[in-house]
């Protein structure tokens, strides 16, 4: 099987409200998934439901061959298979996340020491390995707050990869960065994408979008409306909403 | 200097109407006060009782001849205190000949050896732990171990004659820093047992901090003195050590909603980024959540300290002498009926410097703190 997420009428409610509705989607191995939508529209939500950061009630999520517990299992804990899951799965968010009490070389070795297990000089040396490939080795010993938050979100990137994941979620890595650090972040994953990682990337950058990825995905109100290639989303979209929304964002 | 404290004196005390009427009232009064203490501070007070009595206040009533055991003690709590202080706040050598002048100022007034020499030794000792931990970063590592060391060592040494002799300001400190190391990590596994999910836990955590902290504490201390042989006769544990138990129960619960608080401010976005990346929930508190919430608590975690700090004098109701109750027994003498106010001001001066010392190492630890993270 070559998909890697695989999700079949999965559901999700925040107490009474329906936030994911009847959401099929598969993700191809070395996919690169952009998903569009309006604010409030389920995107988020959708992608955290693939690390299991939030929990979905109904239907079906496979993520790299594990099945993601529903809510009800997972309360009576069903936390193996999530473990295996975020293994896997790495994540970058829209507000960077590091931890602001450990140097930079600690925030990306921290995970692989605790969770692989592996040595303080192995983890080390990959860490240099990716910093180098961010561009970040000189700030190796410094503190997060002490960054730019265009190469913050670049450690981020990196911390994720040192797990060495099969799949990356983005959520919105751009969005909370000054308008001259965008271009260092979407550089960094344009070489991430050639390189052949499976990634779902949450993003209001359309150029990128369009220039990266494989296929996007358009959600409304919590529902798949249109999904297919860039190129044919952009030009020609066939769903009302997705026009409109489209009209939108492409005006500015 | 003398135009701007002129400035600075008509700008704060004269400024307003209001601040000149106050200043009117307040200045004089004070001035009187200043003077009338000093007056009597150097004419009339008889200080030689302090003097007399300066072992027994700092250790109780040790036997005169086992005195040597309660000044290594004090020693060995000197140089951890001051080892720990040399971790966020480098020795300079001014600080050591400050230090100095307590032995110095001694010698002078008592004209003896007899409490000149254990105060250069402690002094010495303090100095000598904090230069190390300044100086030998590597130092810093073994610590808690030397710490914890040096307390066995303080126990064994101070045992022999009796734990029930244990007291003066001695015993506060050793109650003060058991307790407060004793119940920093209660308090932080009832912070998180106050937020578990399992519903049993939380409820007694729940319960354990609330009930603590409305009841006061010298009842806690002494339904436990009176208790712990009740249940466990066969313990027969000394009364300083019940006293600790007293405390440290109590205080736990304190330090518990402190880290609680604490907990709160972490973002949980950080729990987020660490579960994002594998972390066990085991090692997300421990090595994320706790450190960064611990940081926010310092000032009140130290606050706390100085609480036990002063709430100490409580144990006479279980039949302890502490550093006030030590003064309290010199003034019962009646030949020393006259000297109430020199004893309880030198009480007041101690207590008040003291306080300020843990005051201001807690502002030093919170801008080593704060350099960490930036
Ligand atoms: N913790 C929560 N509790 C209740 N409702 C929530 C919660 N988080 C999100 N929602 C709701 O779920 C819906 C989807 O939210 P989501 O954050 O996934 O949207 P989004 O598409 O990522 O929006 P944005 O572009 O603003 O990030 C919204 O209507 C939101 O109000
Ligand atoms: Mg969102």
């Amino acid at each position: 099987m070559n998909a890697i997420v695989e999700m079949k009428s999965m559901n999700k409610f925040y107490g009474t409200h329906h936030v994911l509705k009847d959401i099929d989607l598969a993700v191809t191995r070395g996919e690169v998934m952009v998903i569009l939508g309006a604010s409030g529209s389920g995107k988020s939500t959708l992608i955290r439901c693939v690390n299991g950061l939030e929990m979905y009630q109904h239907g079906r999520l496979v993520v790299d061959g594990f099945e993601m517990p529903v809510e009800a299992d997972r309360r009576l804990g069903g936390e193996r298979e999530l473990a295996q899951i975020r293994k896997g799965v790495g994540m970058v968010f829209q507000q960077f996340g590091l931890f602001p009490h450990k140097t930079v070389l600690d925030n990306i070795t921290i995970a692989p020491m605790r969770v692989r297990k592996k040595s303080r000089e192995e983890a080390e040396a990959t860490a240099m390995k990716l910093l180098d490939r961010v561009g970040l080795r000189a700030h190796a010993n410094k503190y997060p707050g002490q960054l730019s938050g265009g190469q913050q979100q670049r450690v981020a990137i990196a911390r994720s990869l040192a797990m060495e994941p099969h799949l990356m979620l983005f959520d919105e890595p751009t969005s909370a960065l000054d308008p001259e650090m965008v271009g260092e972040v979407l550089d960094v994953m344009r070489e991430l994408a050639s390189s052949g990682m499976t990634m779902m990337v949450v993003t209001h950058e359309m150029g990128f979008a369009r220039e990266v990825a494989d296929r996007v995905v358009y959600i409304d109100q919590g529902s798949i409306l249109e999904i297919g290639k860039p190129d044919e989303f952009f030009d020609n979209p066939k769903n009302d909403r997705a026009r409109s929304f489209l009209a939108r964002v492409l005006k500015h | 200097m003398i135009a701007t404290s002129i400035k600075w004196t008509r700008h704060n005390l004269f400024g307003k109407p209001l601040d000149v009427v106050l200043s009117l009232l307040v200045i004089p009064g004070v001035l009187w006060l200043a003077y009338t203490i000093t007056d009597w501070a150097f004419a009339s007070a008889k200080w030689d009782i302090v003097v007399q009595s300066l072992r027994v206040l700092m250790i109780g009533v040790f036997p005169a001849d086992q005195a040597w055991r309660a000044w290594t003690a004090s020693a060995i709590i000197g140089a951890i205190l001051g080892a720990g202080l040399g971790c966020v706040f480098c020795f300079k050598p001014h600080h050591g000949l400050v230090l100095l002048l307590v032995p110095v100022l001694l010698l002078i007034v008592d004209g003896g050896l007899e409490n000149a020499l254990p105060a250069t030794g402690i002094i010495a000792s303090t100095i000598l732990g904090w230069a190390l931990t300044s100086y030998v970063p590597l130092t810093r590592k073994v610590l808690p171990a030397a710490a914890f060391t040096g307390f066995i060592v303080i126990v064994a040494v101070m045992a022999p004659p009796g734990v029930g002799l244990w007291g003066g300001l001695l015993l506060s400190v050793l109650l003060t820093l058991v307790t407060s190391v004793l119940s920093l990590p209660i308090g932080i596994l009832l912070a998180f047992g106050r937020q578990s999910r399992l519903s049993s836990l939380r409820i007694i955590c729940t319960w354990y901090i609330e009930v603590m902290r409305s009841v006061p504490l010298i009842l806690v201390v002494y339904w436990i003195w009176i208790l712990m042989p009740v249940l466990e006769p066969q313990w027969g544990l000394a009364d300083v050590a019940r006293g600790m138990i007293g405390f440290t129960i109590f205080y736990s619960a304190y330090v518990a909603e402190y880290v609680r608080s604490g907990l709160q401010a972490v973002p949980r976005a950080q729990t987020e980024a660490a579960r994002s990346l594998g972390m066990s929930e085991f090692d997300i508190n421990r090595s994320i959540v706790l450190p960064q919430a611990l940081r926010v608590v310092v000032a009140p975690l130290v606050g706390n300290v100085l609480d036990i700090f002063n709430s100490a004098p409580l144990v006479f109701i279980i039949g302890l002498t502490d550093f006030l109750r030590a003064g309290q027994m010199i003034l019962a003498n009646p030949q020393y009926g006259d000297r109430t106010f020199e004893v309880l001001s030198f009480l007041l001066v101690t207590y008040f410097v003291i306080g300020s010392m843990i005051t201001y190492a807690a502002r030093k630890l919170e801008d080593h703190m704060a350099t960490g993270t930036r």
